[in-house]
Order: C-alpha cells, then structure tokens, then sequence
C-alpha cells in the first residue's frame, strides 16, 4: 500500500493553499498513514467500522471543523476542510463518510437550524465525538424524489410530536446517540432531533453490502415516538430546503474526498507499472499502459482544479448548490473509473486486498449513487442550464 | 524559563531529487517541504516541558529560511510553542554548519535562554553540526542524540543512547542545549484547531543580515546522485560448479568466507 506523504499534484494547484491549509492537511496524511491503512482493509473485509478512530478524529477536530470555535470546533477555511476530505478518503470512504454525515449532515443542521441550546448541548459534543449523529432522508419508497417521504410527524398537546414512519441507508444509524430526521408535518418538512433509545425508535443495522463495508449503514424505525418539541425540533427551517441545504454541504465534502481515493489508487498503479516488469520492461513503458496513467493524472488534476474554485467561492459566500453538483457528478465519476483503470495495470493483484484498489472502486459505487445520484446531478446541472427541470 | 527550540524546514525525502544550477545543492523546484524530522522530536520535547512548568515558562521557535518556512514554525506554533522567530535568509542553503549556528547564536545571545531544543541533525545536510556548534558559540552545556527527557528543580537528566545498545544518562546545568533523536517522544499532530489558533501568535521576522557576522569554515564543492553501478555477475553452469564459483568470489571479495 501506497504510505507516501505527497499527495499528487501535478498543476501545482497546492501553491494556491495557505499554510494553515497545508498543515491541516499534513495532519490529515499522517493520521490516515499511521491509523487508517494499516487497519482499514481488515474492517472492510469483516463488514465492521473502526470505531477505536472515533474519538482520536474528535481529538484532531476533525468533525464540523469548519464550524465556528465557539463549539469547539476549528474554524476551518472549506478549502482546509475539503483537503481534510481527500485525505480521509484516501485512506477509506467509509471514514470519510463517517466525519461528512457527523460534520455536515448532523452538526451543520444543528448549527444552521437549531435553537441556541440544542446547539450548545450538542455541537460540543459531536465535535469530540464523544456523541454520534445520523442523519435520516431516504426511505424505502423515496430516495431520488425525498419530497414524497411518508415519515410524518403529527403535534401532540403539551409541546410534544409523534413520530411515525422508516428510513433506509441510514449511515451510522445503529450506532448514533442522536439522529437527524426529516418528516413531513401540517406545516411541511420539518428536522427532529430524536435520541437513541427513545421509545419507539430502533435502528436495525443493514448486512451484506459489498460497497462501503467499513461503514454502518441502518434503517431507522419510528413507532409512535414521542419527542419534546423544545429539545428535538429544528426550529429555524420549514420545507425541504432544510436537508437540501445539509446536502449541499456533504457533497462538496464528497467532491474533495472522492480525489482521495483516486489518488491513492492512481499512485498505487504508476507505483505497479513502474515495477512489474513483463516481457523484459517495466509495464510503464508501454504506450497503452502510458495512456492509462496519463488521463488518470490529468482527470484527477482537473478534479483538483475544480474543487480548488467551487472552495474559494464557498469561502467567499457565493457559490451555488448546483456548482456542487457539477464538482460531485464529475469527480466521482472519474474517480470511480481511475480506480477501475488502476485495477487493470495491476493485473491479478489488483482484485487482493493487499493493495487498495478494489475496496475504493467498490465504495465509490455507493459515492456514486448517495447524496444524489450521478443522473441527478446531470440533471440539476441540466435544470440550471435549459431552465427546464426534467426530473419531474 | 526560557525555552528555544530551533528548527529547519527540509524538502520530502521521498522525492525526486537533482542538482542545482552549481552543482553543490539540490534543485529546489517541484518538491515538497516539511518540518524536519528530529526537530519534530525537539519541538514534542519543549512542549512537553513548557506544558509541564506551565506559564513560568516560554517556548520560542527559531527558523532560518525563506518565506516557505513559515508553514513549519506554523506547525511548531501548532503543537504548542509560544511564539516564532523567522531569520528571513533566501540563502539559508549556501551557509555551513557553523554560520547556521552562528546567525541563531547572535539571536540567542540576548535572550537568556534556559534550554535551547535542536534535532539531532536535518534530513537533507545530515551534518548534526548546528546544535553542537551553538552551544559552543554561547559557552554553554550541550549532549547530543537524547532519546530520554526529565527536568526536575531546574536540573535536567537525559539519556542517550550508545553503540552495542548501551545508554547513558547524563546531568545537565543550565543553560544548556540538547539534540533530539528518534525514540525521544512520539511527536504530537497538530490538531485542526490548534492550527487556526495559531494564527494568532506573534512570529517576529528578522532579516538575516542583522545576525551573520561570521564567514564560513566549510563550503559544500559538489552534491550529486551516486554513480550507476554496474550491473551484476551472472553465473551459469551445472549446480555444482556454481556452489564453486560462489564460493571463490565470496572469499575473494568478502569477508564472509576465510
Ligand atoms: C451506503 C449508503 C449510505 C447512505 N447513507 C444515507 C444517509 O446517511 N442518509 C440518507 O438519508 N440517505 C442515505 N443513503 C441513501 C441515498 O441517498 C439514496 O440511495 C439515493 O438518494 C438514491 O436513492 P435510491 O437508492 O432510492 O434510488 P432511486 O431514487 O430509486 O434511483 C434509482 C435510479 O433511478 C434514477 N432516477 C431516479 N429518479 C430519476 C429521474 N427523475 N430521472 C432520471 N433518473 C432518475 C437514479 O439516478 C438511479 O439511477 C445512503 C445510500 C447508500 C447506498
């Protein structure tokens, strides 16, 4: 497995970094060369999550980092904190996915949604990962379409609500103490925070995925459960703007990360080709193998560049929910198809576990389809280009 | 008291390297720069020590360098350094051993310090002079390659390690320097937000033309990648002529066989 401290690039984009870029990145690299890669395959291969990591991420501020200090949290620019994604990613999207459901899926709506004091209980908390959030939208029924959910919940007299309904793909679900759920109401879609343990509420753990194995992916159930209104709604959003807007932050952490996996399996190949020798030559000097490693570099390098400015332009305030589309849709696709292209140059070896490659390309696969589907994106972009929205 | 830590910023060894223009340096383009290793030991030690005496205490790192070195006295404000010193110098490369110690010596000469914190040698020039040469050039008590720390009531105990695997512990007065070798400590990560608070500690710029005053003792005539080998002897025949074969030349060239 490839241990290097470089990350590959090859327009220099790392010039545009500041310093406090560059180090939270450094910090990111060593964490996942000394915790992650010596253990990650071991937990993707027995379907279980590194949970030893939770806290030690927590410590390193590696959960809502680009929160404010105020809640523990580091104040991050999105571009430090996009680069923290690439570097989890690399190491696996199941880590990765863990910190972007806490980060941008449970704190990000507690902070942007919530009342002052379900933030200052909670954000504290999720910071250090001493809690753990999950964040329910999709259901069996409506994944592509949330707008359609059936999960409702229903005013009860003395400030309570009752809950009632399913959510599936719920990552982390088993193992959250706090989730995030989206149900529609008289008033629209409203967020409830509803705790582990309330009656009512359970959170079977799904089994038997070949994608995304190093991560907990549940249903959640809800029987007549009943919540306080003052601790577990979100009180400042109506609609689905409210998940979207979570979304949006996911995905840009999803288009940075993605590049991290592409990397490592990119390295790996160059790595392999450089040293396999058949028929007397390395197999880096054939022109077809050549041709592999060189769109792999130059997709990737163009991902790079793309993130760099959909960043700023968050750092600035001013970019759009479907510019994150187009970072997601792309990135992901050419990071999924790298990791493909690097499992050819390695021949034989690069369906085993001792090299990184076929878990990356089998977790993209969930990449692909969660936080919006490729088909989605294309079709946002298409909505924001034609202004004609096809998906309805 | 008073703490100095000095640190270098050295290119990523992995990377690819050639000579520069003169032939007596590497070519600095294209690679990628981070905070020596055995300086991460000495930066981990002094915070230790500073968190142990706490505000009676103050922890300053020194780096000579251009502007890029700024990232690594960064990541020693990170991991907990009070403030910063940066020697602006765009020539830090083409100094000996002995200018180096020389320019954080006119520095340091004013500042009392109690205990001054170096690696054990950089990475890239590997010549584990600079440490040696400072505490002579402020007349003070020096030990080298330390793998072990204690300060207690102001006295300070360290071991090292020897040959044949050996140790030794060594008692120090201050004021004194030490140089810090792999095995010391385990140097801490910087987390996400001790680097943005440390944005907000002061690193003093000085140019280094206000502290050089001494002339090289060394110049560096060529730095270049070892020559190609040639390739290897093949041997080939029936098994047992080989064994013979081998046998000779192990004789012959080695030390293995008398
Ligand atoms: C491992 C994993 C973890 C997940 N974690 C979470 C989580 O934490 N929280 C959460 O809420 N959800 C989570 N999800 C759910 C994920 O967001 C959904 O799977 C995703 O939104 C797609 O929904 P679906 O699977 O129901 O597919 P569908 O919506 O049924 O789509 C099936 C296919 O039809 C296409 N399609 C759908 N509608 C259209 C249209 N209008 N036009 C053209 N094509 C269309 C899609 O592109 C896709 O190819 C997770 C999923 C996975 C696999």
């Amino acid at each position: 497995m490839s241990y290097t401290t470089e990350l590959t690039d090859y327009m220099g984009f790392q010039g545009l970094l500041s310093d406090e870029e560059k180090l939270v990145r450094e910090t990111g690299r060593k964490f996942v060369n000394d915790e992650v890669l010596p253990i990650i395959e071991e937990h993707a291969q027995k379907e279980t999550f590194p949970t030893h990591l939770i806290r030690k991420m927590g410590e390193l501020g590696f959960y809502g980092p680009n929160l404010p200090e105020k809640y523990g949290c580091a104040g991050l620019s999105n571009v430090a904190y996009g680069l923290l994604m690439y570097e989890l990613e690399r190491g696996d999207s199941g880590l990765r996915s863990f910190a972007s459901v806490q980060g941008s899926l449970v704190m990000y709506p507690i902070y942007a949604y919530g009342s002052d004091s379900q933030k200052d209980f909670w954000l504290p908390k999720l910071a250090t990962g001493e809690k753990i959030g999950c964040f329910g939208l999709t259901e069996p029924d409506f994944g592509s379409n949330p707008s359609g959910m059936r999960t409702t919940a229903v005013r009860e007299a003395g400030g309570k609500w009752r809950i009632n309904g399913t959510k599936m793909w719920i990552t982390n679900g088993s193992v959250a103490d706090v989730a995030v759920v989206w149900a529609r109401t008289e008033e629209g879609i409203r967020g409830f925070l509803v705790e582990k343990g309330t009656p009512g509420f359970s959170a079977p753990q799904m089994h038997g995925k070949w994608s995304l194995r190093a991560s907990v992916t549940s249903e959640l159930i809800f029987e007549d459960v009943i919540v306080d209104e003052e601790k577990s709604l979100l009180p400042n959003v109506t609609g689905l703007k409210g998940p979207l807007g979570c979304l949006t932050q996911a995905r840009y952490g999803i288009a940075w990360g993605v590049l991290g996996a592409a990397d490592i399996c990119y390295q790996t190949a160059l790595e392999y080709a450089l040293s396999r020798i058949q028929f007397d030559k390395p197999i880096a000097s054939y022109q077809l193998q050549q041709k592999k490693l060189a769109e792999m570099v130059t997709e990737i390098t163009k991902g790079q560049l793309l993130v760099m400015q959909l960043g700023r332009l968050k750092d600035q305030g001013t970019y759009t929910p479907a510019q994150v589309s187009m970072a997601k849709m792309n990135n992901v696709n050419v990071a999924i198809n790298i990791c493909r292209t690097a499992r050819t140059i390695l021949g034989a070896n690069g369906i085993m576990g001792e090299y990184p490659i076929m878990r990356h390309a089998n977790n993209l696969e969930a990449v692909y389809t969660y936080e919006g589907t490729h088909d989605m994106h294309l079709l946002i972009i298409g909505e924001k280009i034609t202004g004609i929205a096809a998906y309805r | 008291m008073k703490l100095l830590v000095c640190i270098k910023q050295v290119p990523d060894l992995e990377s690819r390297f050639k000579p520069n223009a003169g032939g007596t340096w590497f070519d600095e383009a294209d690679l990628a720069f981070r905070m020596n290793e055995y300086d991460e030991y000495a930066v981990e030690q002094a915070v230790q020590l500073r968190e142990q005496l706490g505000d009676s205490a103050e922890l300053t790192v020194l780096s000579i360098g251009p502007d890029r070195v700024v990232e690594a006295i960064k990541k020693a404000l990170a991991m907990g350094a009070d403030k910063a010193v940066h020697v602006q110098d765009q020539a830090v490369a083409d100094k000996d051993p002995w200018q180096i110690a020389s320019v954080i010596a006119a520095h340091a000469r004013g500042q009392n310090y109690d205990l001054i914190f170096t690696g054990m040698q950089s990475q890239d020039r590997g010549s584990a002079q600079v440490g040696v040469a400072l505490a002579e050039q402020l007349g003070i008590a020096c030990t080298t390659t330390i793998v072990g720390f204690a300060c207690e009531g102001g006295s300070i105990t360290v071991k090292r390690e020897l040959e044949g695997g050996l140790k030794g512990v060594v008692r120090l007065k201050t004021p004194a320097l030490v140089t810090c070798q792999l095995g010391l400590n385990t140097p801490r990560y910087p987390t996400l937000p001790n680097i943005m608070k440390a944005k907000k500690k002061e690193i003093a710029a000085i140019p280094v033309t206000e502290l050089l005053q001494e002339g090289a003792l060394a110049d560096t005539v060529s730095f270049h990648p070892p020559a190609k080998k040639g390739g290897g002897v093949v041997l080939e025949g029936e098994v047992g002529a080989l064994v013979d074969q081998v046998i000779g030349i192990l004789k012959e060239k080695t030390a293995v066989l008398r």
